[in-house]
């Protein structure tokens, strides 16, 4: 490890470079402005929502949500009284209304907007009180304000000029409350931030005294770069684990990450309709698919099997949903119902038409090609053609987008909150995939406005096993973010959530 | 020779122009636009977020309404705004310009050190055993593919004897010239090995053609020695090509060199083109390619004017 003159420096071996510093706007993971950014709340190992500015997180069990007359709803947030920005200003209740406002303003281009925009009003009675008034019950209103914005930098401003401000996008005001202070970005090297003296958790936090991300894209340089022992932690591969595993100074979690990797198939091409439109078609595919055999060893049994779209350590996850068990026997029977017989080549034809579909890869997502690789072998044995199209990231966006596909393996990265309604509602902003089912609707969209949780358990308890029955998407592994951490870290909580495994950097320590 | 450099210059501008504008066609004609990047991290986006922030960009307007104001722009002197990080394009390039130009200014100084002794020693006994092996070490050098060649030397030099820093231009925290150096032979070597590999392939086989010259055989019947036909003669004539190659990849000093910027973690042009790349940052994309337009054509223009100085009987009119 490089020396540090005494300091207490981690350094950490990050993936990419980030593009901006405002977390709202980041087209990147944030996880490295939550070192200077704190918002009401964050989320722990558990994938649990923690307050953080906030001192507790409203319920109606601990009566700071109240029900009105006419339908909505004041919440009310306590929030810590002695907490400063990092330029010595109070944070105050007004600083979260002004977040409040420049969120839901949609030239602040922040990426779930539509998640705020139930809150129809915000006050401040006083400056540790802030009360939003909303239209109703909303089920996940406890991951918002993952951060707030410093009114008194950025309150004269427009949203497209916070937006497009320079100095908080790139640091130099990049005011915070956090336990750390920005101190440098040197463009494509590193990110570099001291310790916030006067943090509000009091004067032992944090315990370290710098932190450096250095930005190093290549995983295989990563990798090299942990090995060769200048590095307190890194991200590496679900492949590289075995390469680490006897390392001396460093341990590697694979952390459950609340990202599933599934297969979907749309019906929004003429070709995907007639192939997919019949569930006992879907079924079938999905009887052939073995998901043991590409976690175990395609994924070198690094990932877990998934049969929901909701990760095992979320508490609405769902353990008794339906399975396909790998039955081609079962496949070829539903396949011949359906009328795709077997042809002269090989593969089935009905009425003309060949069983015959393109997987839509994204250029470098070696996993998902792989994965795809796998279930084209395997479909082939029932007399099923699977073809491929690779287009590189951006391109596989836009096509995505405007459901000129047939078939994708992909994962999405979910908030702590399994909100399920954005991807399978019939009007869901990301069902790319053209199904649209009356009897689930409902089920998603009651979830979605509902503070009980027992009834929001029941509501998606059904939709996972609806998904399931009816073989609307297979998903196939969990996946995992093996991350390495030098045995000289203490305090290390990694978290799979898109906050990332960075939210408790306050305590964590650092042996010399 | 001052009316011939000044047409060549004035000739840069339209040929710039036509470049701009087949980059900025071929840039556009990429499937996925910027918004793409909102989705890249796997979150679930708000489509209204999404049209904002077209309509921000200006990418929701024609192509050709785009092109104009990027022209008008850039005439002025002002390449826009990045998309991806809100930044001028023109500052972000000023940002990398300098690591990319000092890593392939050793790559360069690598190559020119180790390439010329070796075409002329290869040149003077072909067939011999020295330049079998020369010669088979520069096809491998140009057979092997940068980042496999990159990551084996971090294992050996970083990993396995701990002598050299995998990546990175020096210690955060604690860099000293001495470590900046030390972070620099990694890249700039194998940065080095495709121009190594060149360069000595060429300047041998214009010395072994050189050799039966009519000049080097006046030389030699003037009694020359061989050390002094070789100094005045051959080396000076083998160098005329030489040079010309080498002027033309100075080119390569502002483009950067994309994948050994990668696997080193270089902070260069190269990589900030990928990540633009990636982004479908087109203001970005533009501003590194015209300036990669605009060197290959100076540079082209350098190695015509240095025929002239190391050859006197071309002139220029």
């Amino acid at each position: 490890m490089p020396r540090s003159d005494g300091k207490k420096i981690l350094r950490v071996a990050y993936e990419r470079e980030i593009d901006l510093l405002n977390p709202f706007t980041s087209q990147n993971l944030v996880d490295i402005s939550f070192s200077k950014i704190e918002g009401l709340v964050t989320t722990d190992e558990h994938n649990q929502f923690v307050p953080v500015l906030a001192k507790t997180i409203p319920t109606k069990a601990n009566g700071l949500i109240v029900a009105n007359r006419d339908g909505t709803l004041d919440m009310t947030w306590p929030l810590h009284g002695n907490v400063s920005w990092h330029d010595g200003r109070p944070f105050t209740s007004k600083d979260v209304c002004f977040t409040w406002r420049f969120v839901t303003n949609p030239a602040s281009e922040t990426y779930n907007r539509e998640q705020y925009l139930g809150i129809k009003d915000c006050q401040a009675p006083n400056d540790t009180t802030v009360v939003f008034r909303w239209d109703g019950e909303y089920a996940y209103y406890d991951g918002l304000f993952e951060a707030i914005l410093p009114e008194h930098v950025l309150g004269g401003m427009t949203a497209e000029q916070i937006v497009q401000f320079e100095p908080y996008n790139r640091g130099s005001q990049t005011i915070g409350t956090g336990p750390f202070r920005f101190a440098e970005w040197k463009a494509g090297e590193y990110i570099r931030v001291v310790r916030n003296d006067n943090y509000w958790r009091g004067k032992d936090y944090p315990k370290i005294d710098e932190i450096v991300w250095a930005f190093i894209p290549d995983a295989n340089t990563r990798l090299n770069a942990l090995k060769s022992g200048q590095y307190h932690f890194g991200r590496i591969l679900p492949v590289q684990v075995k390469d680490v595993a006897t390392l001396a100074g460093y341990r590697d979690y694979l952390i459950p990450s609340n990202s599933v990797m599934h297969l979907d198939l749309s019906i929004k091409t003429p070709n995907g309709k007639a192939l997919f439109a019949d569930p006992n078609v879907r079924r079938a595919l999905f009887h052939v698919i073995d998901k043991k055999a590409i976690a175990d060893q395609l994924m070198e049994g690094t990932v877990t099997i998934a049969n929901s779209p909701i990760n095992p350590t979320s508490r609405f996850y769902n353990p008794a949903v339906p399975v396909h068990p790998v039955d081609p026997g079962e496949a070829g029977r539903l396949l011949d119902q359906a009328g795709w017989v077997v042809g002269g080549d090989g593969v089935r034809t009905k009425g003309g038409t060949r069983f015959s579909f393109t997987i839509l890869n994204r250029a470098g997502a070696t996993d998902r090609i792989a994965v795809a690789q796998v279930i084209q072998a395997e479909l082939k044995a029932v007399g099923v053609e699977v073809k491929f199209e690779t287009l590189e990231s951006a391109a596989w966006t836009e096509r995505w987008r405007s459901s000129r596909w047939e078939a994708v393996v992909s994962a999405w990265f979910l908030p702590a909150d399994p909100s399920l309604t954005g991807l399978y509602a019939c009007d869901g902003a990301n069902n790319m995939t053209g199904f649209c089912d009356g009897a689930l609707d409902p089920l998603l969209k009651r979830s979605d406005r509902t503070l009980s949780f027992p009834d929001r358990k029941r509501d998606l308890d059904s939709v996972q096993v609806y998904l399931a029955e009816s073989a609307r998407t297979l998903p196939l592994y969990y996946n995992v973010i093996p991350e390495l951490v030098s045995s000289k870290v203490g305090n290390y909580r990694g978290s799979g959530t898109n906050f990332g495994s960075f939210w408790n950097l306050y305590d964590w320590t650092l042996a010399p | 020779m001052s009316g011939y450099l000044r047409r060549r210059l004035l000739q840069m501008v339209p040929l710039l122009f036509g470049v701009s504008i087949v980059i900025f066609g071929v840039i556009q004609a990429a499937p996925g636009g910027p918004e793409g990047s909102l989705l890249a991290a796997g979150r679930f986006v708000d489509p209204a977020v999404i049209e904002s922030y077209r309509r921000r960009l200006g990418v929701d307007q024609p192509v050709s309404v785009q092109y104009l104001n990027w022209l008008r722009a850039t005439v002025r002197g002002d390449l826009g705004t990045s998309f991806s990080t809100s930044r001028p394009v023109g500052a972000l390039i000023a940002e990398r310009l300098p690591a990319t130009l000092e890593l392939m200014g050793v790559a360069f100084g690598f190559a020119a050190v180790i390439a010329l002794p070796l075409g002329l020693v290869s040149s003077r006994k072909p067939g011999g055993l020295f330049d079998t092996v020369a010669t088979g070490g520069s096809f491998l050098g140009l057979a092997m593919p940068v980042f496999w060649f990159g990551l084996i030397l971090q294992l050996i030099f970083s990993v396995r004897l701990g002598w050299l820093p995998v990546a990175g231009t020096g210690t955060i925290g604690a860099s000293s010239f001495g470590d900046h150096l030390r972070h620099l032979i990694l890249p700039g070597f194998v940065l080095s090995t495709r121009y190594i590999a060149g360069w000595s392939r060429y300047f041998r086989s214009t010395l072994l053609g050189l050799a039966g010259a009519p000049f080097v055989r006046t030389a030699r019947a003037k009694g020359l020695t061989e050390a002094r036909v070789e100094r005045v003669h051959t080396v000076r004539n083998g160098l005329i090509p030489v040079v010309s190659i080498m002027a033309l990849n100075l080119a390569d000093l502002f483009s950067g060199a994309v994948i050994t910027e990668t696997v080193f973690a270089w902070p260069g042009i190269g990589r900030l083109f990928v990540q633009a790349m990636f982004a479908r940052d087109y203001p970005l994309l533009m501003g590194i390619l015209l300036m990669g337009a605009a060197t290959v054509i100076v540079f082209n223009l350098v190695a015509d004017l240095l025929y002239g100085l190391l050859d006197p009987r071309i002139r220029y009119e």
